[in-house]
């Protein structure tokens, strides 16, 4: 291998790092006649010196960018080292790491290299380099170049466990603020792409329909324009690694893979670059959730590394607690039944910093509680600050046979210093005075305090000295990017600013379903 | 009585045996010790319990009838971990199940039950933490061959090789465990474990150093400075396992 390699690695890899989602998580497939698995648990192999988790091999096709996006490091103006891995470079570093254990797969991601389309060709013939020649079967997430073509997006699509399209902002203010190259068509055309492919891949394959998969008219472009390409690309592949013809193996995919993303989309969205408030990316994440069917929604706090006039100083510590405080309200809307209306509302837009967006919801509504958990229904139960699902379900099983007593809520993993102020428990009830949010709020503040004091060194959110640290808990106060007044004057024309989201920018029948 | 035995399962399943058919009071085990690492008081009487593979295979058929195979399972997990006195407690838990039968296992409260459900969790948390910790070299004998050296607390080889023969089922590859000088071996779909000491067996590949470099600089790139947390990475990734590992300058 070339000696500067390991330039190219450094500089693609740093450029990655950013992304959030490590998880390999999705995809269960033993391995079927090639190297490499992917357990569907995840696998980390290494941690980072800030704690993550490593369990992908990160890294961008290339950094060498044609857009400019204002908050990112690699934009055009940008005078950042630049570098490109030729496909059968990153593939075999990719094949090299993997044997030896280093990591679980691939995570690839790219800038736009003199186009969208010109960048997407140079990662799928990475990933088919990976999957067609050296036969490796471990995991690949890949991140969609907005704007890609069609036919390129679902060739990328079969080579891959998971995709992601990044929304990248809140709302389409922002992005045509911050990202103008990139418009929400452009980011908004293949995720529907994906969520309808998979979906005629469920219902062909429930069908009881055994055939390789096509994707039908219905996924808005030609399919046999599609597969044609790829099997172009394929030859392609096998003459340049001087084969007369892929092996054999062409063959057997069709059996067991050909499969388009089994494990789904995810997309991420920058926080704090840009005013919106929690409220509306709440919203806008609630929207991806149910439209594309995501997997996730990840957020990331804005870092920022790039200097410019209009731009926070460099290196201002990125706002994790809000990011937190987000994951937990992505938890409530995801798992435990709450709509963002809900967790946020007009007249509270932003999170709180002091307490998880849980019990705050519970002091807003105090009027609903004390529940008893011996009567309550399973999604009232999910309800109930300190009760999650595990425990709600230990519940609901125990009160079949007796009631549950106050002791036993303890061992079904309820956590009381909470669920105490809200529960009764044959109708006793065990907070110390009546049911009141000012002093409940107080007395749960103090005690979640005492226990970051115990264990100090690590940040917890009610750490009153770490708090004077970091910016102050409103988000306009964040020093973004862009100043509100900016982005009001581009959403212009609407009723309340604040509540637009990117889904504006999709036709009205998109925006019906 | 102390009972000494050759470390083996099935050896200290015919100690089990052995307590269980003792003639009196006085020939029951007080404590369970591999005949090798014994240290007698003197005051104690010991006496060495030659394995017997019928009495061994009789207690193994008892302990899955009687209790149940989830419990033998969970014996023998134990069994292959570091845990003090794992014999003795062992035992007490066998002697718990055929008193209570196949719900031993859901006591609990039992601190019986509890330390082996504790054991049994370190061995697994050991094994899935290996599954991501445990680097491969490139090394040359006949042929290529995957080669990595552990140190685990416990001993976990046989756990590993199901892991290991999916991912590279058809690379051959050799986990070595240099603190109990033993060896997984598997090619193809086939694993066994031998025994194999220590040292200068093979040869690096001659691109292996270079691989190496990569993956050190890609790792030291990836920390993001302004959210370094040490602790949190030696919380995940303790530090007896660094040895063996690239990218904290192990090996
Ligand atoms: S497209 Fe935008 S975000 Fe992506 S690398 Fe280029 S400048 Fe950065």
């Amino acid at each position: 291998m070339e000696s500067n390699l390991l330039d190219k690695l450094t500089i693609l890899g740093e450029s990655a790092k950013y992304d959030v989602s490590c998880s390999s998580s999705g995809a269960n497939r033993a391995g079927m006649g090639r190297i490499g698995s992917a357990a569907c648990a995840g696998i980390c192999h290494s941690w980072t010196a800030d704690g993550r988790c490593m369990s992908l091999l990160k890294v961008l096709q290339s950094n060498d960018c044609v857009y400019n996006c204002r908050y990112c490091v690699n934009r055009r103006t940008s005078d950042a080292k630049r570098a490109t891995f030729e496909p059968h470079e990153l593939a075999d570093i990719t094949m090299e790491f993997y044997r030896r254990n280093y990591i679980e797969g691939l995570f690839l991601s790219s800038a736009v290299r003199i186009s969208p389309d010109h960048t997407a060709e140079l990662m799928l013939k990475t990933l088919c380099l990976l999957r067609e020649i050296h036969l490796f079967n471990g995991y690949i997430h890949t991140k969609v170049i907005p704007g890609v073509a069609p036919e390129l997006l679902h060739a990328i699509g079969l080579y891959s466990d998971r995709l992601s399209v990044n929304v990248e902002l809140p709302s389409s203010g922002s992005l045509s603020q911050l990202a103008p190259q990139k418009t929400p068509e452009h980011i908004f055309a293949p995720m529907r792409q994906i969520t309808r492919t998979q979906f005629e891949q469920k219902t062909l394959r429930s069908a009881g329909n055994r055939d390789r998969f096509t994707a039908t008219s219905a996924s808005g472009w030609n399919a046999e324009a599609g597969d044609g390409f790829l099997e172009d690309l394929k030859r392609e592949v096998a003459a340049e690694a001087g084969m007369r013809n892929l092996p054999a193996l062409i063959d057997r995919r069709k059996h067991y893979k050909e499969k388009f993303a089994p494990a789904g989309q995810t997309t991420q969205m920058i926080i704090g670059a840009s005013p919106e408030t929690d409220r509306h990316i709440m919203k806008t994440s609630e929207a991806l959730y149910r439209r594309f069917s995501m997997k996730r929604v990840y957020f990331s706090a804005y870092i920022p590394v790039v200097s410019d006039p209009a731009l926070p100083p460099q290196f201002a510590p990125p706002n994790l607690k809000r990011e937190h405080r987000l994951y937990q309200a992505d938890w409530l809307l995801r798992f435990y039944g709450f709509t963002a209306d809900e967790i946020l509302t007009e007249d509270e837009p932003n999170l709180d910093y002091e307490l998880d967006p849980k019990i705050i919801w519970a002091l807003r509504h105090i009027e609903v509680f004390p529940l008893e958990v011996n009567t309550a229904s399973f999604e009232e139960l999910l309800r109930i600050p300190g009760v999650g699902s595990v425990s709600a379900k230990r519940i609901m099983q125990q009160r079949r046979i007796r009631a549950v007593r106050y002791e036993d809520l303890k061992k079904m993993g309820v956590v009381l210093k909470r669920a105490r102020y809200f529960l009764t428990c044959v109708g006793k009830y065990y907070g110390e005075k009546e049911l009141e949010p000012v002093y409940i709020r107080d007395r749960v503040l103090r005690e979640s305090r005492e226990a970051a004091a115990r264990f100090s060194g690590l940040p917890t959110v009610a750490d009153a000295s770490e708090m004077a640290n970091l910016p102050a808990p409103s988000v306009n106060a964040d020093v973004p990017l862009l100043d509100a007044n900016t982005i009001r004057a581009s959403l212009s024309g609407t009723k309340n600013g604040a509540q637009i989201s990117m889904f504006d920018a999709l036709a009205p029948a998109e925006a019906g379903g | 009585m102390d009972y000494l035995y050759d470390g083996s399962f099935d050896g200290f399943l015919t100690c089990v045996h052995r307590h269980y058919y003792a003639k009196s009071p006085r020939e029951k085990a007080e404590g369970i010790f591999v005949r090798d690492a014994y240290r007698g008081d003197l005051v104690r009487a010991a006496a060495f319990i030659e394995t017997d593979a019928e009495k061994a295979n009789a207690v193994n058929a008892a302990i899955a009838e009687k209790i149940s195979g989830f419990d033998l399972e969970r014996i023998y997990h134990v069994f292959c971990t570091e845990t003090p006195e794992k014999e003795m407690k062992l035992l007490r838990y066998i002697r718990l199940g055929f008193r209570r039968g196949p719900g031993v296992g859901l006591l609990h409260g039992d601190p019986i039950v509890f330390e082996i459900q504790k054991a049994q969790r370190r061995l697994g948390t050991e094994v899935n933490r290996l599954c991501g910790l445990i680097r491969f070299s490139v090394v040359h004998s006949a042929r290529e061959i995957l080669y990595a050296r552990i140190e685990p607390d416990n001993d976990v080889l046989e756990f590993l090789a199901p892991h290991f023969t999916d991912r590279f089922h058809s690379d051959p590859f050799i986990i070595h465990d240099l603190r109990r000088s033993k060896a997984l071996i598997s090619y193809g779909h086939e694993w066994y474990i031998t025994e194999l000491a220590d040292e200068g067996l093979f040869e690096r590949a001659a691109d292996e150093d270079e691989i190496r470099a990569l993956w050190r600089g890609y790792f030291d790139a990836m920390a993001i400075r302004e959210r370094i947390n040490p602790r949190c990475q030696r919380n995940m990734m303790p530090a007896r396992y660094w040895k063996h590992l690239i990218e904290m300058r192990g090996e």
